[in-house]
């Protein structure tokens, strides 16, 4: 009899039950929703972030980086150190080589090009890769991915392009090359003569640089299969009091900290992993776009957070105060019921039932277009799938069948708190 | 002519004949009762003097005007100027006081008139009882402040569905005697009951069987100073 | 008594004297409105409290000579600062650079405003702390393992200055600074400390700005430089503004999804919610439609319900919303949020618009239910 009064309630009551079921639904999906936006946004901001560029610095052990900064070339430390480019396929397959998104190999030289004074930066580089990895893998990677800031006009080179160049803006004002020009390029005794294919503007002192496929620079240089340092573009989980200290020393960790360490995504972790694979090599974490990509995927994850609590507890006040609406509704209902002798406990139980009924179908419903509708975030927002948290399920589970209690019970419990004749006779 | 006159009107809802060639005159001052047990098509036939169902078949003429072909929304404007109601359920509105529930039926007819509508509660002895909820009524109170609201507006006929169904003896009486002074003070009143004692009261009693007229009781014996005006 | 007045006092008893019930509803209106006045003030703030958290990937604009001398002077740094808006200024650090040798090794010494250093490099990690007066200096990483420095430790710095005469000073280590790039091969210090020991003190090689701004803005303020100070040209770090500039579209589209999406949903909870509200009293639509109301007086004793409580839940919502959005971004971005006036009238109106429009559908069709019906079904 039971049964068959919740059915009844649930089949002949279609328009209130599928007012609540609906409710419910809403509520559920857009829990759902933004669970999984929440859950996926740090992964997808970090892929955002990839456009500042590499956050680690790959070079061979006892190199110098004086040379970089404002064309600070004088100093010591300039040495005939260099890191082997076949074993570059490695970094694709350390523990996290997951998340290693691109890398790119450089090998420099100063260079004279037609007759300018100065001496010029030359880069030999990968510009669209083909890798095979012996894991049976393959990728493309390079310049045209990690430098997707810079302003081209002409095109990007190809590693095919070997009679190509790509030229500073900076360089190409002081020198009046344009696209299409072809360019002297003299090196000690070598000399070598290239189109210009592309301008670009950087914003940085890479352009007063000349950009070329790698081998050319190898061969310029008789350094056939030396690089002389990898940028690698790698996602990474913001820095800890841990990776802190590993950074400082590996060897100070206990081994449960240290496993916890190289398992977990931290920059200075993957460095220590890239350090595993390449030969003599120093892995150093730019500090500038490292830190900066920490702070803000932690604010932007923090602000996900908070706006997905104003969410649940929105779409959780709302469900309950639905469920109240309805179940004051049936005061009468009820009051009959009890007027026929029914107890408490029954009635709520047959009340409840009803409701959670209810808020299941709902609450089921509601995933699945939840999951739609992070999917449509995702795309819209970042251009890509956001990933499914079968995490969520369960919290999306409780909080349905939480907030439908929460907002039934006490309107249960006051309806029951009054005398059957009130209720009958209609206050 | 009568004021109301019902011409040979049906009512058909799906393959139920719930009246069938009804065919009655209610003269101005008249106090007449329906009676018949449930299902005799009392309550349908009050719904369609009270402008809130039209007939299937037939004609109803109230004062003069043929409303049985009426649009919905002149019906509810032919209702609020002609007709009171008052219902077994009371049907009050719980967040309005009795003198409110009172102007609420001003307000929908014309102008709310809080002196006339005092009044109105005097004429069924609620003058003291006028600020309070219909929560902190007896039931028989609120049929009497229901009663209140009906003549408010002067209408020319109060139908009364069950007036007394859901009021113990003494109520009962009470109600009884202001009908009764309503129709000594001219107003014609139509009684839906199944209780005899309240259709003695009328001056005819129709009695309805099976959505037919069985037969027309002319009460000789109608309560104390009550007669016929004409 | 006039029929405007019964109209107001029948509608606000209906309010007052049904509390639970409306409680319920106004309560449904306020979320709503909490949720649409909270999400748009975020959604507005977002570029400025996260274009301060981007700026801690250091100068966005850098500024350089623009001469054949390749040095700028004090003074021309100067007359180039009214150009930057004051309040979106995070720092502005000039640097200069001198050749130095420790033990007649060469190594870079670069002389700052140290404070305003700290301002645009906040990446910069420094082992110990930050120099604190003169004769302090903060060398990179590199040059202490070359020369095996530690904070505390002191050293001589020797060179020629700007008349060729030659110089020796010592300095003590105050930090050490890990970044990852090229600082770590230079030493430190104040640009007082440089310029007394090289002379032709005032000369800068290059000013790094940080600014809170957008790409177009920053643009702006550059060519604003070029015409006004001849001697300057500034630049803007392409890499830094660029990313800024995507990677924040990105975040505000995704706030500004969510809050539709959310916005919706909040709508049709509210809807709901007046719906079940309005259906409880579809006996009282029938009894007034007997009493000879018409459609019209009723929907517009609903309406009038339903502006009442929107109204109410409207300007609850708008504080309630500041409140979260406050919240919010105290706890995310230590920053108060800056108010948005056209709010208040904005989430007013919506939340009466969709309180009523919740209203009238179902009083629409409970309006046009025969009141036989309603008053006789027990």
């Amino acid at each position: 009899m039971f049964w068959r009064m919740v059915k009844g309630a649930l089949f002949r009551q279609k328009g209130k039950m599928a007012m609540i079921a609906f409710t419910v639904a809403l509520g559920a999906s857009l829990s759902t929703a933004m669970l999984n936006v929440m859950l996926d946004v740090g992964d997808k901001v970090n892929q955002e972030l990839k456009a500042y560029g590499a956050n680690i610095n790959v070079m061979p052990k006892g190199a110098s980086l004086l040379d970089d900064l404002y064309g600070v070339r004088e100093g010591g430390g300039v040495s005939d150190k260099y890191l082997k480019e076949s074993e570059l396929g490695g970094i694709k397959t350390i523990f996290w080589a997951f998340n290693i998104v691109d890398f790119a190999p450089y090998l420099e030289t100063r260079v004279r090009v037609n007759a300018l004074e100065d001496e010029i930066k030359l880069a030999g580089t990968w510009f669209s890769h083909h890798l095979e990895l012996p894991t049976g893998e393959s990728l493309d990677t390079g310049m045209v991915n990690m430098k997707n800031w810079w302003d081209v006009s002409g095109q990007w080179l190809t590693d095919q392009d070997t009679d190509g160049a790509m030229v500073g803006s900076l360089l190409a004002g002081r020198g009046g090359i344009q696209t299409g020009d072809s360019i002297r390029i003299t090196s000690g005794s070598q000399s070598v003569s290239l189109e210009v294919k592309g301008i670009f503007h950087a914003g940085s002192d890479e352009d007063e640089q000349i950009f070329v496929p790698l081998p050319v620079v190898q061969e310029l240089t008789d350094r056939e299969g030396f690089v002389s340092r990898v940028e690698v573009s790698a996602l990474t989980t913001p820095d800890n009091e841990l990776s802190r200290r590993a950074a400082q020393n590996p060897k100070s960790l206990s081994i449960k900290e240290w496993e916890t360490w190289y398992c977990t995504a931290y920059v200075s972790a993957i460095c220590y992993q890239i350090d595993e694979v390449v030969t003599d090599s120093v892995s150093k974490p730019i500090r500038q776009v490292a830190e900066s990509e920490g702070a803000i995927l932690e604010k932007t994850q923090l602000l996900m957070l908070l706006i997905t609590v104003l969410c649940l507890v929105g779409s959780a006040l709302g469900i309950s105060n639905l469920v109240t609406a309805s179940v004051m509704e049936r005061s009468k209902e009820i009051g009959l019921l009890k007027a026929v002798g029914a107890n408490n406990a029954p009635v709520s139980w047959l009340i409840l039932t009803e409701i959670l009924c209810t808020g299941i179908t709902g609450g089921v419903a509601g995933y699945f277009a939840g999951l739609g509708f992070a999917q449509i975030i995702g795309h819209s927002v970042f251009g890509s799938a956001v990933d499914i948290k079968p995490m969520v399920i369960p919290i999306v589970a409780v909080l349905v069948f939480a907030v439908t209690l929460a907002g039934s019970v006490p309107s249960i419990r006051y309806i029951l708190s009054l005398r059957p004749a009130e209720v009958l006779h209609g206050r | 002519m009568g004021m109301l006159e019902l011409i040979d009107i049906s009512k058909i809802y799906g393959s139920v004949n719930a009246l069938r060639n009804i065919g009655l005159t209610v003269d101005q001052g008249e106090w007449l009762a329906i009676m018949g047990p449930s299902g005799s098509g009392k309550t349908t036939l009050m719904n369609i003097v009270g402008c809130m169902d039209k007939p299937s078949q037939g004609a109803v003429i109230l004062d003069g005007v043929n409303i049985s072909k009426e649009s919905a929304k002149n019906l509810t404007a032919i209702r609020r100027d002609k007709i009171g109601l008052i219902f077994q359920q009371f049907h009050l509105i719980s967040y309005l006081t009795a003198l409110e529930n009172v102007m609420a039926a001003q307000y929908y007819h014309s102008m709310p008139d809080e002196g006339e509508a005092l009044e109105a509660l005097a004429r069924v002895g609620l003058k003291d009882r006028a600020k309070h909820f219909p929560s902190q009524l007896s039931g028989g109170e609120q049929q009497r402040v229901c009663i209140a609201r009906a003549l408010i507006n002067y209408p020319m006929l109060i139908l009364a569905d069950e007036p007394t169904g859901n009021l113990d003896e003494a109520n009962e009486g009470i109600v009884l005697e202001i009908l009764r002074k309503l129709h000594q003070d001219g107003s014609t009143i139509i009684v839906v009951t199944h209780d005899p004692e309240v259709a003695e009261q009328a001056q005819r009693t129709v009695v309805l069987e099976h959505g037919r007229i069985a037969r027309i009781i002319r009460n000789t014996s109608p309560g104390p100073g009550a007669g016929p005006s004409l | 008594m006039k029929k405007q007045s019964f109209y107001v006092k029948m509608t606000v008893n209906s309010l007052i004297r049904r509390r639970s019930r409306m409680f319920v509803a106004l309560l449904a209106v306020a979320i709503g409105a909490t949720v649409l006045s909270g999400l748009i003030t975020i959604y507005y703030d977002i570029p400025r409290q996260m274009g301060q958290e981007f700026r801690s990937y250091g100068a966005n604009l850098i500024l350089v000579s623009s001469g054949g001398e390749s040095t700028l002077s004090a003074a021309g740094v100067e007359s180039a600062k009214p150009y930057f808006p004051p309040a979106s200024v995070v720092g502005i650090a000039p640097y200069r650079y001198e050749a130095v040798k420790i033990n007649e090794q060469p190594f870079m010494a670069a002389g700052t405003d140290l404070e305003e250093a700290k301002k645009t490099s906040p990446y910069w990690l420094v082992n110990g702390r930050w120099p604190a007066g003169a004769g302090e200096a903060l060398i990179g990483q590199e040059v202490a393992d070359t020369i095996r420095l530690l904070p505390g430790s002191t050293f001589a710095l020797t060179g020629t200055d700007a008349d060729g005469a030659g110089f020796s000073r010592d300095f003590s280590v105050s930090g050490v600074l890990q970044t990852g790039g090229t600082e770590e091969a230079f030493i430190f210090m104040s640009l007082a400390d440089l310029g007394e020991m090289a002379g032709d003190s005032g000369r800068i090689d290059i000013v790094e700005c940080s600014v809170s701004a957008s790409e177009a803005s920053l643009n702006q303020i550059a060519a604003e430089i070029t015409s006004h100070v001849p001697d300057i040209t500034p630049r803007l770090v392409k890499r830094v503004t660029q990313s800024e500039g995507t990677v924040l579209a990105k975040l505000q589209s995704l706030v500004y999804l969510v809050t539709v999406v959310v916005l919706l949903l909040t709508m049709i909870c509210v809807a709901t919610t007046m719906m079940a509200v309005v259906a409880e009293r579809r006996k009282e639509i029938g009894l007034k439609k007997a009493l000879g109301a018409a459609n019209s007086a009723i929907v517009r004793e609903f309406l009038g319900e339903g502006l009442i409580l929107g109204g109410l839940g409207g300007l609850l919502g708008v504080a309630l919303g500041f409140v979260f959005a406050q919240t919010v971004s105290m706890n995310v971005f230590n920053r108060p949020i800056t108010f948005q006036p056209f709010l208040i009238p904005a989430t007013l109106a919506a939340s009466v618009a969709v309180t009523g429009l919740a209203c009238l559908l179902p009083v629409r069709n409970a309006a046009n239910v025969d009141p036989a019906i309603v008053l006789r079904g027990e």
